[in-house]
């Protein structure tokens, strides 16, 4: 019991200068708002923030819901896709030459402006454009990680099967498989977010203005800075909720695993 | 390679046009399946043609030019963008580095950020545009853009040249103590040359991250002169002129592709001595 | 006058606390300049730890620590001695050359000065021709003598080194002992050596000093008496068997000692 006493002890002596300088952070821009009688355009005060989040929760609430279900549906397919696609690449080596450098270039490009297009290609109602273009985004960040989880593996693993004149399938599910795990699990923690943002912003396209990201817009030009801020937080939140979702599934994965 | 991958995508395309339903169509009942008439999907050499023809009809220019310039008006801000984040960023990791308290009330908020959508902030950054006075200083509307793109590219240069600055052996650390030499010597001498490499891909993601926060603070209020306003005009036009957003497209990817580039290419002259390995 | 002079030295990490390690207590030595000692014993005997006590990378918990006549703190700030570690330690992103300067730089020197004690340098160490190639251009060896090129290179009193030659292979161990014999003897430089070799401690030291661990103390002083002038011969003589064979038993004594007890914490 002692030891989980301590345990406890260090984990918030670490974590003690982070809370203390969020709380000074906060207070410091509550006091900042009220001392320069900042227009609520430029900064509004933590407080009003937070009132308007907790009257609007509701709105908030279903406005989330519609982004982060156009996120995770475009999650699911997109990791599918990309796991799918991704055996595919390992065992077409030339396909893995002809896929990287494409994967490797739209990393540096905006691709979530193709959502221009989409939106032209369904009705203009639909949320398929901005699920197609989330999963688009995630299935590029598992493809390259979970290819990379699958041929690059340990030579002398493959040695020793090829030892036991394991077929390709055998060295499939009893090498590759195993070694990729980690780096999906990693690779969702980067597209979990990825998700959430690429949902976020497809929605400043036009198309359905249900979204976090329109509400924003929305907010802004109204005026209503201080509701505006509260959808940010409600992007912020959500944001965390995914990357905590993901961080959970490696974690899940990593039980059965010795330490 | 990389040709060749684009003439699969091509290749990809061209035949769903071919084959495709020309008003859309349902897969398992859901509707997902996109439009291939004319105006939802042009063919791949219509987008390329366009270029070529004027932006507006009877105008002088052609769409190529407008294009170009929107791109490099975008590309002037996300320059910016990037240079003001990484200012910010290798500061404050410095700072981090030097004081242990800094780093561990900051990082945390540092990390957890980059999994958060910080371009919700984009509308609210780009509105103090034209209305805020800083004495006879008036913020222009593209500052913003810029503001943003900084404010997104920081996050990961500051995480990735801590990591640098903290990478030096413990040996180094021991030699450079052995010679009385100051912190800041210290950091010159050693902690900024072992850093290069884990600031090289940092800066890479700084790099994309601020075209990311121009481009969408110029769609989300269509700041004039950008390339993100142009594939939103554009967009809305498709109806008389499908092939022209993707033009705008290609624009924009040519821009994330230049700041790449530039990006890359100090990369290379940085690293040109140093042993060929990589830092994960 | 001593080079270095080590008086009841005490180390202790972690006071009072539940990992307590008692690194060294009452340790004394007095090396001469111009003397080559080596510090040899088992892992945990705290010869590291003493080296690092003369370098003043470290603080003794009691005693004092006295180089060139000075305590250890000023030494440091005096740049009173150079170190090698067994990692080379080369910052790769500097040529060969630079890599030399690096201890001139800090010192101030101007630009000349410092080029011509590298070009110096590296013609003691045998490598004039890499002075501009990078150190991952060079191999173990060589990327240890230019280390003991740049530990020289401000023309310290005092050198210090810690098992410099541990991750050479035999071969080119044995041509670096001979090599750091011919540069010390060359530049009159007093050396602290630590390895865990004992025909290395022999072949190149005038005295060895046998230490054993928890505490770390100093169990036995060999006096090697294989003359001046050591070559390739030397390592075939007599005396330098016998020499091998009385630090042997030193470390088998101490060693016979503590299995003897039944200590098992090690």
């Amino acid at each position: 019991m002692n030891r989980v006493g301590n345990l406890l002890r260090t984990t918030l002596g670490n974590a003690l200068p982070a809370i203390v300088f969020g709380a000074l952070f906060l207070g410091f821009w509550e006091w900042a708002v009220r001392f320069f009688e900042l227009k609520p355009y430029f900064l509004t005060a933590p407080s009003a923030i937070w009132e308007q989040f907790t009257s609007n929760f509701t709105l908030i609430r279903g406005a989330a819901t519609v982004s982060g279900t156009n996120a995770l549906i475009g999650l699911l397919a997109g990791t599918v896709l990309g796991v799918a696609m991704s055996f595919v690449l390992s065992r077409f080596g030339f396909l893995n030459q002809l896929i990287t450098p494409l994967a490797v270039a739209l990393n540096a490009v905006p691709i979530f402006v193709l959502v221009a297009v989409l939106n032209n290609m369904y009705s203009i109602t639909s949320e398929i454009p901005r699920r197609i273009m989330v999963a688009l985004v995630v299935y590029f960040i598992v493809l390259v990680n979970v290819a990379r989880g699958l041929t690059q593996v340990s030579p002398t693993h493959v040695e020793l099967m090829r030892s036991y004149a394991a077929s390709d399938v055998a060295i499939l599910r009893k090498v590759r498989i195993p070694n990729a795990i980690p780096f999906l699990f990693v690779s969702l923690k980067i597209a979990a977010p990825a998700a959430v943002i690429t949902a976020f912003v497809s929605e400043y396209f036009g198309g359905s203005q249900n979204g976090l990201g329109s509400r924003i817009s929305s907010n802004i030009a109204n005026s209503k800075n201080a509701a505006a801020w509260a959808y940010v937080l409600a992007a912020c939140l959500l944001g965390l909720l995914f990357y905590l979702f993901s961080v959970v599934m490696e974690s899940l994965n990593r039980k059965g695993e010795v330490k | 390679m990389f040709v060749a991958a684009l003439a699969l995508v091509v290749v990809i395309w061209e035949t769903y046009k071919a084959l495709g339903p020309a008003d859309g169509g349902t897969l398992l009942g859901v509707r997902i399946l996109p439009r291939t008439s004319e105006y939802a999907m042009p063919h791949v050499w219509d987008m390329f043609s366009r270029f070529n023809r004027p932006e507006v009809r009877g105008s002088d220019r052609s769409v190529f030019d407008a294009v170009l310039a929107g791109a490099w008006y975008s590309f002037r801000l996300s320059a910016a963008g990037f240079v003001m984040g990484g200012v910010v960023g290798v500061g404050l990791a410095v700072l981090m580095a030097r004081f242990k308290l800094v780093q561990r009330g900051v990082l945390p908020y540092l990390v957890v950020s980059q999994t958060v959508p910080l371009i919700a902030l984009a509308p609210l950054v780009v509105s103090w545009g034209g209305k805020l006075e800083v004495g006879p200083f008036v913020w222009p509307r593209w500052l913003s853009a810029s503001v943003l793109g900084a404010f997104l590219a920081f996050f990961p240069i500051a995480v990735g040249t801590l990591r640098g600055l903290a990478a030096a052996s413990a040996a180094s650390v021991e030699l450079m103590q052995s010679y009385a030499a100051s912190w800041t010597k210290t950091l010159f001498k050693l902690r900024f040359p072992t850093a290069v490499p884990y600031m090289v891909p940092a800066f890479r993601l700084g790099a994309s991250a601020s075209v990311i926060g121009v481009v969408v603070a110029e769609i989300s209020t269509g700041l004039r002169g950008g390339i993100g306003r142009l594939i939103i005009e554009y967009a809305r036009e498709a109806t008389g002129d499908p092939a022209k957003v993707y033009t705008a497209i290609f624009g924009a990817a040519a821009l994330g592709l230049t700041m790449a580039g530039v990006v890359i290419a100090v990369d290379v002259f940085v690293m040109r001595n140093r042993p060929k390995e990589s830092v994960s | 006058m001593s080079a270095v002079s080590i008086r009841n030295a005490s180390k202790v990490f972690n006071l009072g606390k539940s990992n307590q390690v008692d690194a060294l207590r009452n340790v004394s030595l007095d090396v001469k300049p111009g003397e080559f000692v080596s510090l040899i014993g088992p892992s945990g005997c705290g010869k590291s730890t003493l080296l690092r006590l003369i370098a003043n990378l470290l603080e003794p918990t009691n005693g004092d620590v006295v180089v060139n006549d000075k305590p250890a703190a000023q030494a440091r700030l005096d740049q009173d001695y150079g170190m090698a570690f067994q990692q080379a330690g080369l910052f790769e992103w500097r040529t060969v050359r630079k890599n030399i300067e690096l201890p001139l730089e800090l010192k101030g020197w101007d630009k000349n000065a410092r080029a011509l004690r590298a070009n110096e340098m590296l013609q003691l160490v045998q490598l004039p021709e890499f002075g501009d190639h990078y150190p991952w251009q060079l191999s173990g060896g060589m990327q240890q003598r230019i280390a003991i090129a740049r530990a020289l290179a401000a023309h310290p009193p005092l050198l210090l080194m810690d098992e410099p030659f541990g991750a050479l292979d035999e071969m080119t161990r044995e041509y670096m002992q001979g090599e750091l014999l011919r540069i010390c003897a060359a530049t009159g430089t007093t050396v602290v050596f630590v390895t865990h070799s004992i025909p290395e401690a022999v072949y190149l030291s005038n005295r060895v000093v046998v230490m054993s661990p928890r505490p770390g103390r100093i169990t036995k002083v060999v006096d090697v008496s294989l003359g001046g002038e050591r070559n390739e011969d030397t390592r075939n003589r007599t005396a330098f068997f016998e020499a091998i064979t009385a630090v042997r038993e030193g470390l088998r004594g101490m060693h016979a000692a503590h299995v003897g007890l039944g200590n098992d914490d090690r």
